[in-house]
């Protein structure tokens, strides 16, 4: 009985070990919130060269038709980081140019799409593909472009630009694409 | 002194007692046989039939194929059924159980049919073999096509005489499949059979789940343009938007007594989970972090949910209270944890881990102990769902890169895959008990 | 001298407690009670049963005869029989036993002569080489011979055991049971009861719930014809006393005699089922 009963003990205080260990499983520390480092574009003084030419109205026209459609086929896409929503570099230098052309055409109005690669949960996929959308859209409006001309959508990993199964195909698919819709 | 009487009171019953066992104590502590053997034989016609033995033959490969996965039995051999296995005898003054007796068998299943103008009735008894005695008597009667229907109903009342819990045999299983190009919504029955589509959205359809109270389904479409949650009454048909606030509307989930949806929303920005009534009003925001919430499953209880979060860096399992919306870690090993399904005995969670590229499942008990792993090997399962017994998973594998639907223990045995290799099916879920 | 020895022994006894004597008188008094007390008839001589050691084989079933084939069995069974004992009835059906599991024949397995491959560079080291092979095939061979040696004494003693008439309690064990009157040693009755009515109990793991545990009184006459059982206590799951039954129903008749008639309590529980 006694026997018994110290081994109870020596169970417990096992137990009561075990119990206080997992408790104090170091939890992962949360990933600081990414200091985004701006980049100021420092625009060269050009000396302004004032052409004077009368305008029809169809000549606007075409002028904001022939911007919209730059932005339409000019906007380019961004690529991310396996299980990331933090702009690159190279996505924020092309994210410039896609702000430049967008501010051109002011009537376009714009989708941004964030697509992840085909590993990881579809439920999770999808919320990572809002959250790099998002990302994209907000750092296009510190580029000066009106947030209410730009809607997100998060397709997941649903539309992947290639389907096949290997590095090159997911660095592809984990993205954010624009559409131009009027 | 009164102490010294009663220590010697004691003492002497001590002594008488140890006298007194004489018969030997054993203690068994396992079965010798860890199934039940069974003896299954074919259906034979009934008086005044028209005779079809293709009758037969389908509902024997039903039967069995349920009977099997239940990992209850030990078939025997039917090349070495007697003579009895040929006699209609349904009562039990009319089997020769000695026959059966010499085949080992524990069990067996005997029925005969009788199609009569269309319609077909199916006999069937199960018998202890050991004591002669009836177990369970059923009749069915139905059209000639429901063959398939009547044998898994039986499977499941053969589940209940021998463990006292009906079998999820009769029930259906939704699904998403690719096979017409895009991923629409799929019923089919528990084996596989009888598939039938129920969407025709032609764009994205995502992640079904059963309300366990009416006959109904809710997914998620981008059918307006938004990933919106719907809702489809299964047999009308009738399709309607359940919640379509900007941005997600994913991962919807029914409570136990089917009064509420939990589901995912990112009208914020950020996405978080909500509880919404049935009518799409929102009831309650249960998550506030700017990390990734999504995947809720409830408890049986319905007072929590377990959910994927990203919060601590990784994907985990995470548990919120319904009430006091406190929310506890749940896994803490790997580093990809998702699609977590709370079982409705309330046990256990199972749960898809990323680990070297590939995604297995693993069950956990709510408290965190007992994290192991269930399915070993290539192929990536995924979104396990339970049976509405707690005794099977149904789930997706994408084994040789035929992604479909796999069934099996809700121990990791017996699996099985039960659709098309070639559709890309995934996100099971199994209906409750029509 | 003798006056201060008894001052000292004063001095001694005054230091003593007052109540000191009275106490160690109690105390010799109670020290005896308990010899005492242990020889009287107040106090029955309990003989303590010594809790049965059961032997069981975790690897192999029961087999009738483990030994086949082997030479010692051979000349064993050569023996006149020591206590033949007339048959008392006629054998009861037997199951043909599927499983015969001949036990592993012990052998001596002559380890391979690692010869090396290797071109040989100096003579030196080849006459070097040749004496280490040498060497070791000299030990291998005192090693067969000690093996040899081995197994001629152990078969030997084999035949001696089995000369020297033991009374087994189970008299025409088959061959293979611990005390059985066999060419070997083979297991207690009780195991090998034990080991029977486990075969006959099937039970799906599937099946269980929770941890049911039930006692059942199972009442063998001396030819090991169950003659009633009873349930001491029930598991409250219906599915797991209706398999206790189908397995009781079963043992019905066990494959041997008892040494006498025998009542048996059997604890039927899941516990090494569940806890894999």
């Amino acid at each position: 009985m006694q026997k018994l009963t110290i081994t109870g003990l020596a169970l417990l205080f096992a137990l009561s070990l075990l119990v206080s260990g997992c408790a104090k499983t170091p939890a992962q520390e949360d990933p600081m919130p990414e200091e985004k480092t701006i980049i100021e574009e420092v625009k060269q003084q050009e000396p302004t060269v004032v052409i004077d030419q009368a305008i029809t109205e169809e000549e606007a026209a075409a002028q904001a038709l022939a911007a919209e459609k730059a932005a339409a086929n000019g906007l380019v896409r961004i690529q991310f980081d396996f299980d990331q929503y933090v702009l690159t570099d190279s996505a924020k230098g092309i994210l410039v140019s896609n702000a430049a052309l967008l501010t051109a055409a002011p009537a376009v109005q714009v989708l941004i799409e964030g697509h992840c690669d085909e590993r990881g949960s579809d439920e999770y996929n999808l919320a990572l593909g809002e959250k790099r959308a998002l990302a994209t859209k907000s750092y296009l409006v510190s580029l000066g472009v009106a947030a209410d001309r730009m809607s997100v959508i998060s397709y997941g990993e649903e539309m992947p630009i290639d389907a096949a199964s290997n590095e090159a195909a997911w660095s592809l698919n984990r993205r954010a694409n624009f559409k131009v819709k009027r | 002194m009164k102490y010294f009487k009663a220590f010697i009171v004691c003492i002497a019953l001590l002594g008488w007692f140890s006298n007194v066992a004489s018969a030997a104590r054993i203690e068994i502590s396992a079965p010798g046989e860890k199934t039940i053997p069974l003896a299954i034989t074919r259906l034979l016609p009934m008086p005044g039939t028209t005779v079809s033995s293709a009758v037969a033959v389908e509902f024997q490969q039903v039967l069995l194929s349920d009977l099997e996965l239940s990992g209850l039995f030990d078939m025997v051999d039917s090349a070495a059924f007697l003579s009895d296995a040929n006699k209609l005898g349904l009562r039990s003054n009319e089997i020769d159980f000695y026959q059966w007796r010499l085949l080992a068998t524990d069990a067996l299943i005997k029925g005969g049919y009788k199609i009569d103008s269309g319609r077909l009735t199916v006999e069937l008894r199960l018998f202890d073999v050991v004591t002669r005695r009836l177990l369970s008597g059923r009749r069915y009667v139905g059209k000639l096509t429901d063959v398939r229907k009547i044998a898994h109903k039986f499977a499941d009342q053969i589940m209940l005489s021998l463990t006292g819990e009906k079998g999820p045999f009769a029930t259906k299983i939704a699904y998403i499949s690719k096979r017409t190009g895009r991923k629409e919504l799929n019923l089919m029955d528990v084996d596989g059979h009888n598939s039938v589509r129920l969407t025709a959205h032609k764009t994205i359809v995502l992640n079904p789940d059963f309300s366990p109270t009416r006959k109904e389904l809710i997914f998620t479409s981008y059918r307006n343009g938004n990933p919106d949650l719907f809702r489809k009454e299964i047999y009308t048909g009738r399709e309607s938007r359940l919640s379509l606030k900007q941005g997600l509307n994913i991962g919807g989930r029914y409570s136990p007594d089917g009064r509420e949806v939990a589901l995912t929303l990112s009208k914020d920005k950020n996405s978080e989970l909500y509880l919404i009534g049935t009518d799409g009003t929102i009831h309650q925001r249960l998550t506030n972090h700017w990390g990734i919430d999504v995947d809720p499953s409830w408890n049986p209880e319905g007072d929590k949910i377990a959910f994927v979060s990203d919060r601590r860096g990784n994907p985990h399992i995470f548990i919120v209270d319904v009430h006091s919306l406190e929310v506890t870690r749940l896994t803490h090993a790997g580093k990809y944890n998702a699609t977590p399904a709370w079982s409705p005995k309330g046990d256990k969670i199972v749960y898809a881990r990323l680990d070297k590229g590939v995604f297995n499942l693993f069950t956990i008990r709510p408290d965190g102990s007992e994290d192991r792993q269930i399915t070993f090997g290539a192929g990536n399962k995924e979104h396990p769902r339970w049976s509405p017994d707690g005794r099977f998973l149904v789930y997706s594998n994408d084994l040789n890169k035929d992604k479909s639907i796999w069934i099996m223990r809700a121990d990791g045995t017996g699996g099985r895959r039960i659709s098309a290799a070639t559709a890309r099916d995934s996100h099971p879920a199994w209906s409750g008990r029509w | 001298m003798e006056s201060s020895r008894k001052q000292r022994w004063q001095q001694l006894i005054s230091m003593i407690e007052p109540g000191f004597k009275r106490m160690l008188v109690i105390s010799v008094a109670l020290h005896l009670l308990v010899p005492i007390l242990y020889y009287t008839p107040l106090f029955p001589q309990a003989k303590i049963d010594k809790p049965p050691v059961y032997r069981v084989n975790l690897v192999n079933k029961i087999v009738e005869n483990p030994q086949a084939g082997r030479p010692e069995a051979v000349v064993v069974k050569k023996k006149p029989k020591v206590k033949p004992k007339p048959k008392v009835k006629p054998k009861v059906k037997v199951k043909p036993k599927p499983k015969l599991k001949p036990k592993v024949k012990p052998k001596v397995k002559p380890k391979p002569v690692p010869v090396k491959a290797k071109p040989v560079v100096s003579q030196v080291q080849k006459n070097k080489q040749l004496s280490t092979i040498e060497k070791m095939k000299a030990k291998l061979e005192r090693e067969a011979a000690a093996e040899a040696q081995k197994q001629k004494i152990e078969a030997l003693k084999a035949a001696l055991a089995a000369d020297s008439k033991i009374d087994s309690p189970v008299k025409d064990a088959p061959v293979g049971m611990l005390d059985g009157t066999g060419d070997e040693a083979g297991i207690s009755a009780i195991a090998a009861v034990r080991e029977f009515i486990q075969q006959q109990w099937s039970f799906s793991e599937y099946q269980a719930f929770g941890s049911p545990e039930a006692e059942v009184k199972l009442v063998y006459n001396q030819v090991g014809t169950m003659l009633h059982y009873t349930f001491v206590t029930k598991s409250g799951n219906d599915q797991f006393d209706k398999s206790l039954i189908r397995a009781i129903v079963k043992s019905k008749q066990l494959p041997q005699d008892l040494p006498r008639a025998m009542d048996f309590e059997i604890i039927f529980n899941l516990k090494d089922m569940l806890d894999q």
